[in-house]
């Protein structure tokens, strides 16, 4: 059966020349429509975290205190409270204990 | 009594890009079904994804490959799977004649077709159009989902499983119809061709407007 010869064949020229551009077009279009849907989302989502990295260096430079053994408040925390960073009641108080939630969210 | 005579309907090409399809795209639904339901312990789960990916990288491979090399045909497929009549109607309306031929045995007057009946046809569309979103919402969510947002990659998904869902049904159909029209099921597996008088009744229209005699290639 496999070796049997065939005596009929499509016509190759069954698609005219304006069909051919138009259905590549159309191919073409469908194809692309996706890729630069997601390089928007892409592109928006950047000019997002750009955005806001740039707003947090802006507040950094503007900040009085920034970093938090500056911060007086902290200070004075551990001066008249809490004894030590990672002290007994420090830890107690402030530490907190990892919870796997992941089983909540899927 | 039917002739010798014989149409050549799946070019080579095609039957690779068919095969490759095969060997990918059944994997695919097996694995896409496990992912879904989660019926395996974690370490099977793993493996299970695995195969998926690799499957899917080779139908990324296969697709891409088929566009560039056979353009000309993906052309022609969409040509004919979106030129919609009032015959596909009409053939829906009696699916064919299919329930009837198989359950009661029974043979009904049938819209003439071309190459792909309104089913196929329809299945075609769903190819075109869900193949292309599950490749590209796969890749993202594989590959990619850390540079696209979060709501983006939940749509994603939800595209991905509908038409996996779509696609794996529709194999079914496509399994059982495939192996019961059996002289098209060789043409597709074995060597492309298909006896002249059967296409005649199958696809009159095809036969009819697109089938020349070998002879006439050059004209």
């Amino acid at each position: 059966m496999e070796n049997k010869k065939y005596q009929y064949i499509e016509n190759p020229l069954h698609v005219t020349r304006r069909e051919f551009i138009t259905i590549s077009g159309i191919v073409v279009a469908f194809l692309a429509l996706p890729a630069v849907w997601i390089k928007t989302l892409t592109s928006a989502n950047n000019n997002y975290i750009q955005a806001r990295t740039k707003g947090l260096y802006q507040d950094d430079e503007k900040a009085a205190v920034r970093v938090s053994h500056a911060n007086k408040s902290v200070t004075r925390y551990y001066k008249e409270f809490g004894d030590k960073p990672l002290g007994h009641l420090s830890e107690e108080l402030l530490h907190t204990k990892y919870i796997n939630r992941t089983k909540g969210i899927s | 009594m039917q002739s010798e005579k014989m149409i050549l309907k799946h070019p080579l090409n095609v039957r690779i890009f068919h095969y490759l399809l095969i060997l990918s795209f059944l994997p695919l639904a097996v694995t896409g079904l496990i992912l879904y339901f989660k019926p395996l312990s974690e370490a099977s789960m793993n493996l299970t994804m695995q195969i998926h990916v690799v499957a899917g990288v080779v139908l990324t491979i296969d697709a891409i490959g088929f566009l560039l090399i056979g353009f000309d045909r993906v052309v022609l497929f969409t040509k004919r799977v979106f030129n919609i009549s009032i015959n596909d109607f009409k053939w829906f309306l009696v699916l064919g004649g299919y329930p009837q031929k198989i359950l009661l045995k029974k043979k009904i007057a049938v819209p003439p077709m071309a190459k792909y009946n309104s089913g196929q046809k329809l299945f075609g569309v769903c190819v075109l159009i869900g193949g292309t979103v599950l490749i590209f919402s796969g890749w993202i969510l594989w590959a990619f989902p850390h540079l696209v947002p979060r709501q983006t990659v939940a749509l994603l998904g939800l595209l991905h499983t509908f038409f996996a869902w779509v696609l794996t049904l529709f194999l079914l159909v496509h399994l059982f119809l495939g192996v019961y029209m059996f002289d098209d099921f060789k043409a597709m597996i074995l060597h492309g061709k298909i006896p002249y008088d059967e296409s005649k009744e199958m696809s009159p229209l095809w036969v009819e407007k697109e089938i020349v005699p070998l002879s006439d290639k050059a004209a």
